[in-house]
């Protein structure tokens, strides 16, 4: 069990800054999902964090930086390239290049395989490996000796679905044992299903971390929806209620700030029929969408019709 | 530092790369000497062995040992050491080597240490079996492995591993090996060349002649030439000791670059 902490991660290229100032926690036993646009310096952090990059700050795997850790895979598994092995070196090869130089035992190198569904292509170079596949055995390496961290940078590109399924199931099953999983993805519906907590950066800074569930809590998407023939009359008793925001369409009210029950037993008091009352709860890609706007590094603008005819 | 000599041989010994090109270095090698030992056996049945003067050297050398030709050899192993990095920035290798090994100076020093090791084995292997296959054409002339030869494979050990070392800091420098293979060949080739016509064809330049025995690769192949061998170290010409400190200087230099570089960048 290891407490990962990133204490002030700073990184400028160039003068422009890619990662400023950025601290969190990740806990064992969580699968933590690391999210941000892109560009956002998801990738600088993790290096930053294997001190693979040079910057500001540090990072702290059970008090220790990776740099002093003895047989480091041992202790921390990482996944950082898309394809990082040379495309001719045989798979198992390569697992056994980096066995050795963490003393893991070559037998490992045959479980992992295994386990990953890679034993069939074990003596085959991975320069004939599809994306999925050159992920798995990515990701293969990362779990090689058995460490009680993982880091992971978009380990579902190139998977299917099915694969993606059983990379949720993999992560969640290692979190469950107790070891800290932190993992970036672009895929917020799996990183929804996935995720225990969230660390989210915008340009380089923290904007939240936390459970997920308190993320979309906060998001403004989560209202409730109340259709009634007086809905005039409940948006005069509401608004009179502090921090709630109320707005009508005809016969339908949207309020944020209170919560169904309350609005249920207000209702009730004032004899205001209601003919629908829901709570509309926003999704975590909405509630990603609306934290990091703004803080996108590449916006991508809508064109004009040119006329060409 | 031990796991580090782990991941390093494992490394070389588990890419083609190495066995090709180790391969292509020994039967080059071994066909260029046998082709040289039949051409001047043949010579020698007719007219007589009257001069066998540096021809031991001449045939484990790949007639290197001449000072006429570089070390083929020699450039076809450097090749291994180009790669010993290249790969590991063309194909993103550098960040998986990192997270496996996380000391950057044991990671430097395994390269630059198992690469000498390998070239200077696939050299000697080389050599050995070039003054064998040559004795069959020469035996009756010369002792191919005479005291001449014994001395030129060491100093061919000597020249392999420094050339190997310089194209290695080339490419760990400039995180190219297509840059540091082209520039490998062509410092000696064109660059050297080029400097040597400046200064013959600018007469200001032409009194200080002398001082181009100091070009790396010039200088390194005084160590190997057994025709031309000057008496002072650093004298015109420059003995073999003074063109091989030269040479193994500006590799030196270059190493230190490197593992400056290395422990400066991101991986």
């Amino acid at each position: 069990m290891a407490l990962i902490e990133a204490r002030g991660l700073g990184k400028t290229y160039a003068g422009k800054v890619a990662v400023h100032d950025l601290s969190f926690d990740v806990r064992p036993g969580t699968v933590t999902g690391f999210l941000g646009p892109n560009g956002s310096g998801k990738s600088t952090t993790m290096r930053l964090m294997l001190g693979l990059d040079h910057g500001n700050g540090g990072t702290r795997f059970d008090g220790l930086p990776f740099t002093s850790l003895r047989e480091p895979m041992r202790h921390v598994g990482a996944l950082l390239e898309a394809k990082p092995f040379h495309p001719t070196r045989k798979a198992r090869s390569h697992l056994g290049m980096l066995a050795v130089a963490n003393r893991i035992p070559l037998s490992r190198v045959d479980q992992v395989l295994d386990q990953l569904g890679l034993a069939e292509v074990a003596r085959k170079k991975p320069k004939t490996f599809s994306l999925g596949m050159g992920q798995r055995l990515g990701l293969a390496a990362a779990l090689l000796g058995d460490p009680h961290t993982l880091i992971l940078d978009e380990p579902a590109n190139g998977l299917d679905p099915q694969g993606i399924q059983w990379m949720r199931s993999l992560l969640r099953s290692l979190a469950a044992e107790g070891r800290s999983v932190f993992v970036s993805s672009h895929l917020l519906s799996e990183m929804a299903l996935m995720a225990d907590e969230l660390v989210v950066i915008g340009r380089g800074s923290l904007i939240a971390a936390g459970p997920v569930a308190d993320f979309v809590k906060s998001a403004s998407h989560n209202a409730v929806l109340v259709r009634s023939p007086q809905a005039a009359e409940l948006m005069a008793i509401l608004a009179k209620r502090p921090d709630v925001t109320v707005a009508r369409d005809h016969e339908e009210l949207r309020i944020t700030g209170v919560d169904a029950t309350v609005i249920g037993d207000l209702a009730f008091e004032h004899e205001i029929r209601l003919h629908e009352l829901a709570t509309q709860v926003a999704t975590l890609e909405e509630a990603f969408l609306e934290a990091t706007s703004g803080s996108e590094e590449y916006q991508a603008h809508p064109t004009q019709s040119a006329g060409l005819g | 530092m031990r796991n580090a000599f782990a991941y390093e041989l494992m490394r070389i010994r588990t890419i083609r790369s190495t066995w090709w090109l180790s391969g292509l270095a020994v039967v080059v090698g071994v066909l260029i000497s046998s082709l040289f030992a039949l051409a001047v056996g043949l010579e020698f049945s007719r007219t007589g062995a009257d001069d066998t003067d540096g021809l031991s050297a001449a045939v484990v050398t790949q007639l290197a040992s001449t000072g006429v030709i570089p070390s083929l050899v020699g450039f076809l192993l450097a090749m291994i050491g180009i790669f010993a990095w290249g790969h590991e920035y063309r194909h993103g290798m550098i960040r998986a080597s990192l997270t496996a090994l996380n000391s950057r100076s044991s990671l430097w020093i395994a390269k630059y240490v198992v690469c000498a090791a390998w070239v200077a084995a696939v050299a000697l292997v080389t050599m050995v079996l070039s003054g064998l296959v040559a004795m069959i054409f020469l035996q009756r002339y010369t002792n191919v492995f005479d005291t001449q030869a014994f001395g030129i494979i060491g100093r061919e050990l000597v020249y392999v591993v420094i050339l190997t070392w310089l194209g290695m800091a080339f490419t760990s420098v400039t995180r190219s090996q297509a840059f540091a293979l082209v520039a490998v060949f062509l410092w000696p080739l064109l660059i050297e060349s080029l400097i040597h016509g400046f200064f013959l064809l600018v007469p200001g330049l032409r009194d200080n002649e002398a001082v181009l025995r100091f070009l790396p690769f010039g200088a390194g192949t005084k160590l190997l030439d057994v025709f031309d061998e000057g008496h002072q170290v650093f004298g015109d010409p420059l003995s073999p000791l003074g063109g091989g400190i030269v040479f193994a200087t500006v590799a030196v230099a270059l190493m230190l670059a490197s593992y400056l570089l290395f422990e400066e960048r991101d991986a």
